[in-house]
């Protein structure tokens, strides 16, 4: 069993629900963010857009669980790479090793709080008791790991079972992210992979992802005649721009 | 929220120089100045130099590591994982460093000539060349920043370190601390010539590398980090301290404060080599294609 996560780049709209959901599930600082969009745009008069959904790609071969010094950073049977935060010194050695740079450490000034120096809200309270995170170590995407496994303990289905599913792919209202087994060639996202060209990011490192993303109009290798029609340079286009 | 701009370009990475980032780039040097001193003193046999080396990497650069950790009382769950990571093989190298070279020092102050000063001057030097070059094992372990990834990094650091030694027995000559001063001179001299030599080559390689790699290469010739590069590697590393070098070699000797000139900018060119390599680490952009 290896969980993966199938990025459809053609549904995306860039709605930021997948980042605000995980922020909920993980009450996150305000400063850090797991998941994060990446929006390319090609210039000229029928501009091309891709937006890509990024988190960690919790890599088969991962670099982080390589050169992390402590045995903080781990790999479990279901391929699903977590930091053990008490174990975690803060050396970032991961965070540099990381390809896809989706490891954050974090640093005093990005927990100052919701309404620093003015008022601490519930949510911040209890986020304190339930999923406390440590200051001067690093963080990243689990794939909602503590989903899976209370799920998995009441005989759900991780992908199927919301209950047993990430907060992002149960959030997304536009259906872009799936979520499944890659050793499963009979689950959706080993179809849509196999159907849909999935791609890794970056396969040159080696690092195996186990996220895919299918259907990119920038960036996938499997795009000639799109490349033909956008041959501008691309510029980058968030939501507030 | 932000349109993550940073993950579209080539960025450089930020975590191991910038803020805090600066008490690691001080480590690194560290251990290669602490390393080749010892070294160049193991030749020259001056207890002082080993003396000085031993304080330079147990207190600066160890000193400057703790200061970088996010959790400082963690360290030493930093060499649990020496089979894959090069950091907790140099901790380890470290540790060994300061225990093999104290019981060292305990034995050449107290019985010089024995066959245990022997012995531990042997497992020192090992452990001080450990030091030297695992800073370069780090980053070259690091595939997705191209500047790095090469095995002649590794090598420039040990050279470099190696040069700083040579620099700083120059000072301990002058001090009157057992290593002759021509040949302290003599060494920094033929260090300095590799040493640049070195540089360009890694340079050269780097550049055509990939295009991340020359990217990193421009950057520091022309970019944001031409000042530090043109200033502190080339003017104060390599060009003022050979005109020294050149000088006292052609006239017979030069004053005692050019010499100590020589070296302060010798410090400088091996920090600003060490600043000018962490600082212009770059990824590539995180979706392929898009350049």
């Amino acid at each position: 069993m290896r969980w993966g996560m199938v990025v459809d780049l053609s549904s995306c709209m860039r709605c930021y629900a997948c980042i605000a959901a995980c922020r909920i599930e993980h009450f996150l600082p305000m400063g850090m963010s797991w998941p994060r969009l990446v929006a390319l745009e090609t210039s000229g008069d029928s501009p091309t857009v891709s937006t890509y959904s990024v988190r960690c790609n919790q890599c088969k071969e991962a670099p982080c669980v390589e050169v992390c010094p402590t045995g903080a950073t781990q790999k479990r049977d279901d391929g699903i790479v977590w930091v053990d935060q008490d174990k975690c010194v803060g050396c970032r050695y991961c965070v540099v090793a990381c390809p896809y740079q989706n490891r954050t450490f974090l640093s005093r000034d990005k927990d100052k709080g919701f309404f620093p120096g003015i008022v601490q809200t519930d949510f911040e309270k209890a986020g304190k008791k339930l999923y406390s995170h440590q200051i001067g170590t690093t963080e990243k995407c689990n794939f909602c790991a503590e989903r899976i496994d209370a799920g998995l303990a009441q005989g759900l289905k991780p992908g199927k079972d919301r209950e047993a599913t990430p907060a992002c792919v149960n959030t997304c209202p536009a259906r872009a992210l799936t979520f499944g087994d890659l050793d499963d060639p009979d689950s959706e996202i080993s179809r849509l992979i196999r159907e849909r060209k999935g791609f890794q990011l970056h396969p040159e490192y080696d690092t195996d992802p186990s996220v895919y993303f299918i259907d990119g109009k920038i960036g996938q290798a499997d795009t000639t005649s799109i490349a033909e029609n956008s041959k501008q340079e691309p510029t980058p286009v968030g939501a507030e721009q | 929220m932000e349109a993550h701009e940073w993950m579209i370009n080539y960025t450089r990475q930020t975590e191991w120089i910038d803020r805090r980032g600066i008490f690691l780039w001080i480590a690194f040097y560290a251990g290669g100045l602490g390393g080749g001193l010892y070294l160049v003193s193991l030749y020259f046999n001056s207890l002082w130099g080993m003396f000085i080396s031993w304080l330079i990497i147990a207190v600066i650069k160890g000193g400057a590591h703790l200061l970088y950790l996010g959790k400082p009382l963690r360290f030493w769950r930093i060499i649990f994982r020496p089979n894959t990571s090069w950091l907790a093989r140099g901790i380890i190298f470290v540790f060994t460093f300061i225990v093999f070279t104290a019981i060292q020092l305990a034995f050449s102050y107290w019985l010089p000539g024995s066959s245990g000063e022997i012995v531990f001057k042997t497992l020192g030097g090992i452990a001080a060349l450990a030091v030297m070059v695992y800073t370069g094992f780090v980053l070259n372990s690091v595939k997705s920043v191209p500047f790095w990834n090469s095995t002649l990094l590794p090598l420039l650091f040990v050279l470099c370190g190696i040069l700083g030694g040579f620099g700083l027995s120059v000072i301990i000559a002058l001090n009157g601390g057992n290593v002759p001063l021509s040949a302290a001179e003599t060494g920094s001299r033929w260090l300095l010539v590799i040493n640049a030599l070195f540089i360009v080559v890694y340079l050269w390689t780097a550049a055509n590398r990939e295009a991340t790699g020359k990217k990193s290469v421009m950057e520091q010739m022309r970019g944001n980090l031409a000042p530090v590069f043109w200033i502190g590697i080339v003017l104060l590393g390599i060009v003022i301290p050979l005109i020294i070098a050149f000088t006292s070699l052609i006239t017979g000797g030069v004053s005692s404060a050019l010499l100590i000139t020589g070296v302060v900018c010798e410090v400088i060119g091996g920090l600003a080599l060490r600043y000018c390599v962490l600082k212009a680490g770059a990824y590539k952009p995180l979706v392929a294609n898009v350049h």
